[in-house]
């Protein structure tokens, strides 16, 4: 039964984390614009962050400490002040962007425009933390979740060319519009490798309290979960690469993706699409809100836990109140919920390495993992392809703002 | 034992398990005849603060100054209280007293919000 505990928490940490609207808005761009030939960024995001929320699984399991509490104390106030900044920042901006695409289903199914959603869905989100339990949300959000198997379903329905998608595994360079290219491979990174994810997933392992005999299936639910999220981000890329590519449709709009499985699946498609962009962005909102109210009270030594009523954590709920209000207000104000995710999930890209550096330093440090440090393969690829995601995002950013 | 890595930003635990913030100075006792002793731990927002930056303190006294709990210097706990370096550090004081900001948003913000 734990098992079955944990792989909830893999699933959840998946579907809230890696398939929301980053996700979905990034890939389905990708494969409108360039095809199946920008796979390989998922493929990369993935094993990115299989590695990631391994290790981060693998730290609670081992030292008892969740990401930001080790943080703190190992580089002191200075470092962990830095990475708040930050995550305070680019959480608030996706947030708004989760709470944008669950008003963006809702403008689907009945008309009315997104912004006249954004109050009335951060509320739900908000409910959900302040009367829900840990337990609930994250077996809710899983199973409700399944319905994103849609995508898969879809894309295997539309018979894609084996030859190009196994083409667009390898990284290749752009024929056509190299700004674009760059800047969508960013945010696909950016959307696959969201820190958030694996602050909750920590904080998540230490609420279940993990130990040292969890190693094991800490590394299977991380792989597991999160080429789970890999699949089904690579199944709407390819659908949108079916869909839209051969008719030059560009997916810049909301109203254009819900045509995403139309073709594959008829209205019941419509209704699947609408189902798994709310469940997703639902998802992620709650994880972000939660993360955010983790950071503050791990870094500071708050009470905090989603299992403890909201006066009994009284600083820990401000913070996922006062992030949700902020964020819906965002969203009311018009701002475009697509443009603003491809903008902040290649954010997301240009500063993960204030994120990935000093969590590696952790896992290397055998006064918190003991035996259990980081292998060759994981620190280098983690280094890799965080330095490399941040040097393109640098470039890629201010071309793309310049081509508007 | 390294004050810096063993105690320094180390998370404080009460006597009852409650969280109740993190270890943000030492307060150490220069003797003549002696090496200096720890005399007690510090823990407190304005504490943190003025180790980001002296200029972040100020900002945040001037932030606080209007409303806020009255008492929000350092808790100061004596060294004979701490009991257990570990993962935490365990010590012999109830987290009420020490946690005037917790309170304080409590009684008036998230307390006052139905279903609290």
């Amino acid at each position: 039964m734990s098992k079955l505990l944990k792989i909830a928490l893999g699933i959840f940490t998946s579907i809230g984390g890696f398939l929301e609207i980053g996700a979905i808005a990034t890939t389905a761009q990708a494969g409108a614009a360039f095809g199946l030939r920008l796979i390989w960024a998922v493929v990369l995001g993935t094993i990115c962050v299989i590695f990631l929320v391994e290790m981060s699984g693998r730290l609670a399991a081992v030292s008892h400490h969740t990401i930001k509490d080790a943080l703190r104390e190992r580089f002191g106030p200075r470092v962990f002040a830095l990475t708040l900044v930050s995550d305070v920042l680019i959480n608030l901006l996706v947030l708004a962007a989760e709470i944008g695409g669950m008003s963006l289903a809702l403008q689907l199914v009945t008309g009315i425009s997104f912004r006249w959603w954004a109050i009335p869905v951060g509320f739900l989100t908000w409910l959900l933390l302040w009367k829900g339990t840990f337990g609930l949300i994250e077996k809710g959000v899983s199973l409700l979740g399944m319905v994103a198997v849609a995508f898969v379903i879809g894309a295997w329905k539309l018979h894609p060319p084996l030859d190009d998608l196994f083409a667009g595994v390898l990284p290749s360079m752009p024929s056509d519009r190299p700004a674009l290219y760059w800047f969508t491979a960013v945010s696909i990174l950016g959307a696959a490798i969201s820190p958030y994810l694996f602050y909750f997933y920590s904080a998540g392992a230490i609420e279940d309290h993990w130990d040292e005999g969890d190693i094991g299936a800490n590394r299977a639910v991380a792989t597991v979960g999160m080429s789970f999220g890999g699949v089904l981000a690579t199944a709407v890329l390819v659908v949108a690469a079916m869909v839209f590519y051969p008719v030059g449709i560009e997916a810049e709009r909301g109203e254009q993706l819900a045509l995403l499985l139309t073709s594959p699946l008829g209205r019941l498609g419509f209704y699947l699409f609408v189902a798994t962009l709310f469940i997703c962005c639902l998802g992620a909102a709650l994880e972000l809100a939660l993360s955010t109210a983790y950071c503050f009270a791990q870094g500071l030594g708050w009470n905090w836990g989603e299992n403890v009523r909201p006066r009994d954590a009284a600083r820990f709920s401000l913070i996922y109140t006062v992030m949700i209000v902020a964020a819906s207000l965002l969203m009311v104000s018009g701002i475009d919920p697509l443009q603003l995710t491809l903008f902040s999930m290649a954010l997301t890209s240009l500063i993960l390495p204030v994120v990935t550096i000093p969590f590696l330093i952790l896992m290397n440090d055998a006064d918190y993992v003991g035996e259990h440090g980081n292998g060759w393969i994981s620190n280098i690829a983690v280094i890799v392809i965080s330095l490399l995601a941040s040097v393109v995002a640098l470039v890629a950013i201010p071309l793309q703002l310049l081509a508007g | 034992m390294e004050i810096g890595r063993e105690i320094l930003d180390q998370q404080l635990v009460d006597r009852t398990g409650q969280d109740m913030g993190k270890v943000d100075g030492i307060v150490l006792e220069l003797r003549d005849d002696a090496p200096p002793r720890i005399a007690a731990l510090l823990t407190g927002g304005h504490l943190l603060a003025r180790r980001v930056h002296p200029r972040l303190e100020a900002w945040a006294r001037r932030l606080t100054a209007r409303w806020g709990p009255e008492n929000r210097e350092p808790l100061r706990i004596p060294w004979p209280k701490v009991k257990k370096i570990g993962v935490d550090v365990k010590v012999d004081v109830a987290a009420d007293e020490a946690m005037p900001w917790e309170h304080w948003v409590r009684d008036h913000i998230i307390g006052r919000i139905p279903g609290a």
